[in-house]
């Protein structure tokens, strides 16, 4: 647990030497609400009536989920980085659990999540987004968005454990980026696409986290589609699963690799 | 495995990475407490991955490995615990200041604040960073950043501490610095040191015992003066076309011959006194019709120990 906290303290201050790091953390959120979020709200505006302000209250927890992914890879490449300067053997020679090693990794990438969350649904309500009145509903969100942080942290320090190569890093990490952000109802609703991309959405972590959202931490938004009952109990279950599944997929490629 | 006194030993010790590549072909060691060893071996002989496995980043294929009697494999929390080591390649972090490395270091070992910030200074002025310490390592020289990798392998006040090749690409006045740090260390502590270089000059000048290592496998160990004195007192080293077989016999019958070898068309000539025999041998070659076309004198080093080993120069630098 020490270990967890000292690797974590490390990762942020390394952070605070960037300042572009920074900005770049605060400003991308931004973007992504104002322009993407706008835009889309333009166009939902003008084939549906009245659903302009119903879609960035549906898009904010998908653009939150879009971010997520961000920093998870943008973490798994500073994982990548240290890997191959050799950083990691200081802490591999060291007495500490070589899981807490991955967890303070992650640990840092979900501050970071949590952080760059809280600007998008600020930025989102300025935008005509409506929140839940219940404070309970936020910290519900924020725990959903935890449990997807670390999961995806854990799928990205995976891959940068398994490959000497940051481009084929990249590459695999696009792989699974794509369709674990196209194949869920988080920046469209599913009911007018064909029902093998419900399906895959279905078998999505992402469509639990993001339709978890919507149900605590945002206002009812009407356009949320077929996707929406989902019980709340299954998004949390399945956020925590994912968390869980990703961690151990990281500790056993990193196992695999220092063998 | 007996270990009585020994802070490092290992029995059968394998580590083979493909089919193909048998990195390390089981080397067995004992050194004792307070001992500085080196390993001295050219590029690819099996000195990283050894320091590897001692250290518990590499698991052994077979064979037994031990730091003060505990197991790398079973115990390797334990072991790592005592040992400390700093890596052939600089590995700092560049966005930390040398401080923070230091810090981070201690913390990571479990030291306590009083304790880490008392020995942190005290490491500072050791290796003189004590000015540079609040700088981020990314603008250190490679000088500065090889002891600061020393004054963090040795915040932890180890028992064992591994060091790969300390001194690789310093310069000479940082080199003999580092040096008196080591034999000072040796002197001060109870610490052991298992250090691994390719330099023949660092072995004979700080080890207390030398295992010679090549292609995985140590050749030859012993102190540095048993090793060299296996030579002769001086060496004639005598490279010509001709029957050299028959010229080795003959110069074996030399009284004041010590040792002949032959090896990879040098042969290399154990002598009482170089200067005087030279003559002899030179006579001898005309004798037998082996044409001589360079012949030097020099004291043995580590680096003929090491020609009559494995039949191959170690390339000093
Ligand atoms: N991770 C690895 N995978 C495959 N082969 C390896 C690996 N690490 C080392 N080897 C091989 O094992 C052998 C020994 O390498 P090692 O790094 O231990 O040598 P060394 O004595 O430290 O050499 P140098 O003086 O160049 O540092 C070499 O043939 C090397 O190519
Ligand atoms: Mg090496």
């Amino acid at each position: 647990m020490n270990a967890t906290i000292l690797l974590w303290q490390k990762q942020m201050k390394k952070a605070l030497v960037h300042p572009e790091e920074i900005v770049g953390m605060l400003i991308q959120p931004i973007l992504w609400v104002i322009l993407f979020g706008v835009g889309m709200r333009s166009l939902m505006g003008t084939t549906t009536p009245n659903s302009g302000n119903d879609y960035m209250t549906f898009v904010v927890p998908g653009i939150v989920a879009l971010t997520a992914v961000s920093a998870a890879i943008a973490g798994g490449s500073t994982w990548l980085n240290e890997r191959l300067i050799g950083i990691v053997k200081e802490y591999l020679a060291a007495p500490i659990p070589r899981l807490s090693i991955l967890m303070g990794n992650a640990s840092s990438i979900v501050t970071k999540v949590l952080i760059q969350s809280v600007i998008i649904l600020i930025v989102g309500l300025l935008m005509g987004a409506t929140l839940s009145s219940n404070p309970l509903g936020w910290l519900g969100g924020l725990l959903l968005i935890a449990g997807y942080g670390i999961g995806f942290s854990g799928f990205a320090l995976a891959v940068a454990s398994s490959t000497d190569s940051s481009e084929g890093y990249h590459m695999m990490i696009f792989l699974l980026q794509l369709p674990l952000l196209f194949l869920s109802n988080s920046l469209y609703p599913l009911q007018t696409l064909p029902a093998w991309m419900r399906i895959g959405a279905y078998a999505n972590p992402t469509t639990y986290v993001v339709t978890g959202l919507r149900q605590i931490t945002l206002g009812a938004a009407p356009t949320m589609g077929p996707l929406a009952n989902i019980p709340l109990w299954l998004c949390f279950l399945i956020a925590g699963v994912f968390a869980a599944f990703g961690m151990n997929l990281a500790l056993r490629a990193f196992k695999a690799a220092i063998k | 495995m007996n270990t009585n006194g020994m802070a490092i030993s290992t029995r059968g010790l394998v580590k083979r990475f493909d089919e193909e590549v048998l990195a390390v072909d089981s080397i067995d060691l004992s050194i004792p407490v307070n001992t500085i060893y080196a390993l001295l071996g050219p590029n690819g002989a099996g000195k990283t991955t050894t320091v590897s496995m001692l250290t518990t980043l590499v698991e052994p294929t077979s064979g037994q490995a031990q730091i003060s009697g505990l197991d790398v494999v079973q115990q390797a929390d334990k072991v790592r615990q005592r040992i400390g080591v700093t890596f052939q390649e600089i590995v700092l972090d560049p966005d930390l200041t040398g401080r923070e490395s230091l810090d981070f270091h201690a913390r990571l070992y479990g030291i306590g604040k009083a304790e880490r910030l008392a020995k942190i200074d005290e490491l500072l002025k050791l290796v003189e960073l004590d000015e540079a310490a609040d700088r981020r390592t990314n603008t250190y020289s490679g000088g500065m950043k090889r002891r600061l990798e020393l004054a963090r392998g040795l915040i932890t006040s180890p028992e064992v501490l591994f060091l790969d090749e300390p001194t690789q690409g310093l310069d000479p006045q940082n080199r003999t610095n580092i040096w008196q740090y080591i034999r000072n260390l040796k002197a001060d502590t109870n610490m052991t040191l298992l250090l691994t270089t390719h330099y023949m000059d660092e072995a004979e000048a700080l080890a207390d015992r030398v295992g010679i290592m090549d292609q995985g496998k140590i050749v030859v160990e012993g102190t540095p003066a048993e090793l060299v004195d296996q030579m002769g007192s001086d060496n004639i080293r005598v490279v010509g076309r001709g029957n050299s077989d028959a010229f080795c016999e003959k110069v074996k019958t030399l009284s004041n011959v010590e040792t002949v070898n032959k090896s990879n068309g040098i042969i290399q000539v154990g002598v009482d006194s170089g200067n005087r025999r030279l003559v002899e041998i030179v006579e001898m070659a005309n004798d037998s019709g082996f044409g001589i076309e360079d012949i030097s004198v020099s004291k043995p080093s580590l680096g003929d120990v090491f020609l009559k080993y494995t039949g191959r120069q170690l390339r000093d630098i």
